[in-house]
């Protein structure tokens, strides 16, 4: 998984290309920015709770080992079993373990976000283990063998019809296009023998509360709760950013991840689960494992980028973000795609692999003006720009112009011979909407780049021009 | 797994990483941003029909009973799943429907789960009631089954007004009655807040996709 | 007759060597508001770019020289949101190291204004709202450093209705535009599908013309308009009314 400059590119000109997809972006992203901007709306103070939450989010992670610890206590006070996991092949190998001694051939997966980043499904397939993903939106992506495009709605590219051919092969019968509610309860039919069937369902987590050692799930389908109750062994992953320290914090944060994702108030089921069935429980897991990932996300603490661990993975920034709108979120070739994604991709797997993300980005701010937690990732992203400079990972011969652009620029003498220059080279190429350019020659595409004015204004200001203008 | 003698594992290796990047910070003072309602019954109605669930309000528990016997008859339920808590604990299920397969959580041997994924309708009380959002809470105990209200394809929850707090603010500050900050938690709550959707599909609204497609509150006066 | 407030123009590249006569017309809109213009030579780029590329080192030297010549004046101001949101929002920030140049650019930051909120604000100008002139409608696109950084969205509106004119919104006004710096040139294709939904979005409001306050964008959206999509910064705009403005006032005063 790379996403070089070239690349990028290459992708998001299919992207664009593809009609569909572009309607399917627009009417997604522009669905859940209305709904959003409704629910806050109705908020007596949107910007007060998201204020404290900024607030609650920065004082946690100033401190996050004490606060892992603290829900680390707590769980385990109520049987949950704890693992830590310092990268993707130890995540991967404590879930490959706990369905080994389980004697577990079978998974049942809810949506997570860390569970695509360590590329479990393919561990738990390598050691004997089929997982089914059962949020419909990535098994529809699963079944179709490819990754999901969107933080929250999986499978914003894909069309009903390619969902009933989908559908239809694995129920061995032709599905019909148009009838969604048929397709949904296929759907349903086809899952419900997996989740009742599995020795082990599998989710991520939205957060941690450390006042009682809970984790709480935020879904709307109900496959949250089935992987968390049905089978006889629940295994969860999520990162170690994802803490808060207590109710009234996790309260604020529950307010605020719903109405930003999709606009509403609350998602349509909140699981909170504080350990295994308790020994007279009607029913639930004998056993539940919560795994901590780190993966890359304590090396951010500290420093410049610890910002971006206050995400909390509501996708409203891709809802906002223009370049993803058009480039959709295969481009990024990482589980985490938009401006979250361009922003935590280089730090969690490698700026040198994602060199194109960071310069993915006009620098608009519609991500931080959306953002609940109003993480500034514009001042990141161009502070990724910074350390790709220094680690000379943008091509020579782009850091070279600049450089010589700079040099001009910091003397009026040396722009004044530098623009001289250019009006001179660029007569024969004087057009009236700009400079014509052959196609392979203009770098910007299909785009007319303008051309030097005959005269600059220095020069009008100079000749005395100006004295008396519009007096 | 078991680190080699001389290495540390995991656990120690993150929260050294974690403890040399802390710094002293105090977390902000608590706030919330409780909400006040004219009258939480109306708002719970408007907000759990608006999210396509739907409220049915009686005036006391008999009549709460009746609804429940009108939607059996209307979805024409043959089996019915019920978790043995109040109010449902104070009624003789299989003497009033004996025409219908009753299985209760907590009061009944046999298979809970096939006997779930069997029925036609879960019936269940509520832990709380959140009114901003049209919230049902609903909790694990040993006649809380968590697949009662999770497997059939409707969910009927008897709901008594006293349980209806204003919003989720104000519902964990109070720590209501039934989950005291003293007491354990358990090991499931559940906050319901509509009947089972996605939109996955070209952002096309479907109801029932894993969970309860129809999720019934009746209102009840319990006084 | 009481002395003339002095103010400077800070021009910036583009409209230095591109489109000078966006520089020209906000001469002549100060003139009109009745202020004397001073336009120091010294004057190059704002370093908002490299700043963008993260060459910081390059962009703090042009921001000292920036600081420098403007320093003794007592208002700034650019016919450009973006620049102007380099100079008043990121040069403190960027001269952090250095607490001397913080200092000055601190000061300068608190003088330094966007043409449009120069005259809306400071300016009081013009005085009244036409009624003589022949009606017109524009939309405006609302540039992304303007609206986001320096929070200014009704000033250039104001303006535009106050010279006669109606502003029929576009969708998603401030949906970035496509330039974004060298991002326009790194990554054309997805910088043009933004352009050409941006001007599809303005063709749909209707209007004459689509006006922006931000050089940048001007020459990005005219760089994929059609031949029959006019656009235009809201300097040249509201100078060219302003002349039929005060030639109406002539004619019937």
């Amino acid at each position: 998984m790379t996403a070089t400059l070239p690349q990028f590119r290459r992708r998001a000109s299919v992207a664009i290309a593809d009609e569909r997809l572009q309607q399917a972006l627009d009417r997604g992203t522009g669905n859940f920015r209305r709904a959003r901007d409704v629910a806050f709306a109705e908020l007596p103070d949107a910007d007060g709770l998201r204020d404290h939450f900024k607030a609650i989010r920065t004082a946690t992670l100033a401190d996050l080992g004490t606060y892992l610890q603290r829900w680390e206590a707590n769980a385990s006070a109520a049987g949950t079993r704890v693992h830590w996991a310092r990268d993707g092949a130890e995540a991967c190998a404590a879930v490959v373990e706990i369905a080994a001694r389980r004697g577990a051939t079978s998974a049942v997966k809810g949506k997570s976000m860390a569970t695509e980043e360590i590329e479990l499904n393919q561990a738990l397939e390598a050691a004997g283990v089929t997982a089914t993903e059962t949020d419909l939106g990535d098994w529809l992506v699963q079944m179709a063998g490819e990754t999901p495009s969107h933080i929250i709605a999986p499978a914003i590219h894909k069309t009903r019809e390619q969902a009933a051919e989908l559908i239809g092969r694995l129920a061995g019968r032709v599905m019909p296009e148009d009838d969604i509610p048929a397709l949904t309860a296929a759907a349903r039919e086809l899952l419900r023998q997996r989740f009742l069937d599995a020795g082990i369902g599998i989710t991520g987590g939205n957060l941690m509360v450390a006042e009682t050692g809970s984790l709480v799930l935020v879904t709307n389908e109900g496959n949250g709760r089935m992987a968390t109750s049905v089978p006889p062994v629940h295994v969860a992953v999520i990162g170690i950013e994802k803490v808060a320290p207590d109710w009234d914090a996790a309260a604020v944060w529950l307010s605020l991840l719903a109405r930003s994702a999709s606009g509403q108030p609350l998602s349509v089921y909140t699981s909170i689960v504080t350990g295994p069935r308790l020994p007279d429980d009607a029913d639930g897991p004998e056993e539940v494992h919560v795994i901590l990932l780190d993966n890359g996300r304590s090396n951010l603490l500290g420093g410049e980028y610890e910002e971006a661990l206050q995400c909390i993975r509501c996708g409203a920034c891709l809802n906002a973000c223009p370049v993803y709108g058009e480039a959709g979120g295969h481009a990024y070739d990482s589980p985490y795609c938009g401006p979250i994604g361009a922003v935590v991709t280089p730090l969690l797997f490698g700026l040198e692999r994602y060199e194109a993300l960071p310069q993915a980005s006009s620098l608009c701010g519609a991500c931080r003006e959306i953002c609940p937690v109003r993480i500034d990732l514009p001042r990141m992203l161009v502070a990724l720009r910074r350390d790709q400079e220094e680690r000379a990972i943008t091509p020579w011969h782009l850091r070279w112009l600049e450089g010589l652009a700079a040099r001009i620029l910091a003397s009026p003498r040396r722009l004044r011979l530098a623009t001289g220059l250019l009006r001179w080279l660029q007569r024969p190429l004087r057009g009236r909407r700009g400079l014509r350019l052959p196609g392979v020659l203009n770098p910007a595409g299909d785009r007319a780049l303008p051309a030097l004015a005959p005269r600059s204004f220095r020069q009008m200001w100079a000749a005395g021009e100006l004295e008396e203008a519009g007096s | 797994m078991n680190p080699r003698a001389g290495e540390r594992g995991p656990r120690e290796a993150i929260l050294e990483r974690l403890a040399a990047a802390a710094r002293p910070t105090t977390l902000p003072p608590p706030r919330i941003w409780p909400q006040a309602f004219a009258d939480l019954a109306t708002r719970f109605e408007q907000a759990l029909t608006a999210a396509k669930g739907e409220v049915r309000r009686v005036a006391d528990l008999a009549g709460a009973w009746e609804t429940v016997d009108g939607i059996l008859d209307e979805v024409g339920a043959k089996a019915v799943v019920a978790n043995g808590e109040p109010p449902i604990a104070g009624m003789d299920l299989p003497a009033r429907w004996p025409e219908r397969r009753c299985h209760i959580a907590g009061a009944c041997g046999g298979d809970l789960r096939a006997a779930c994924a069997a029925a036609d309708v879960g019936l269940s009380g509520a832990a709380a009631a959140l009114a901003e959002t049209g919230t049902i809470v609903v909790a694990s105990g040993p006649t809380r089954s968590r697949l009662v209200t999770l497997l059939p394809p409707v969910h009927v929850a008897l709901v008594p007004l006293s349980g209806l707090t204003a919003d989720l603010f104000t519902w964990t500050a109070a720590r209501n009655a039934s989950l005291t900050a003293d007491a354990a938690m358990p090991a499931n709550v559940v906050l319901v807040s509509g009947p089972s959707k996605s939109a996955d599909i070209e952002f096309t609204l479907t109801l029932g996709v894993h969970g309860p497609g129809r999720l019934i509150a009746i209102l009840y006066d319990a006084d | 007759m009481p002395e003339r407030e002095r103010v400077a123009l800070c021009v910036t590249c583009l409209v230095d060597q591109v489109v000078p006569e966006v520089g020209v017309a906000t001469v002549r809109l100060l003139h009109r508001a009745g202020f004397e213009v001073d336009f120091p030579a010294d004057q190059t780029c704002c370093g908002q770019p490299f700043f963008n590329s993260g060459r910081h080192s390059e962009a703090a030297e042009l921001a000292r020289r920036t600081v420098a010549i403007f320093a003794p004046y007592d208002a700034v101001v650019l016919p450009s949101g973006s620049c102007t949101s380099m100079i008043a929002v990121e040069y403190p920030h960027l001269l952090e190291p250095w607490p001397e140049w913080h200092a000055q650019a601190t000061a300068l930051a608190a003088k330094t204004y966007e043409l449009t909120s120069f005259l809306v604000e400071r300016a009081g100008w013009p005085p009244a709202a036409a009624g003589r002139l022949e009606a017109g409608r524009v939309t405006y696109h609302d540039s992304c450093h303007m609206c986001r950084l320096l929070g200014s969205r009704e000033p250039p509106r104001e303006l535009l209705r106050r010279c006669g004119l109606e502003v029929a919104e576009m969708a998603q006004a401030d949906r970035c535009c496509g330039f974004g710096g060298l991002f326009s040139l790194r990554l054309p294709e997805v910088s043009n599908a933004m352009t050409g939904e941006k001007l599809r979005q303005a063709e749909a409001a209707g209007g004459q013309m689509v006006v922006t306050a931000d050089p940048g964008c001007l020459l990005q959206m005219r760089g994929m308009a059609a031949p029959d999509q006019r656009v235009e910064h809201v300097a040249t705009v509201l100078d060219a009314r302003a002349a039929d403005l005060k030639s109406g006032a002539e004619a019937s005063g």
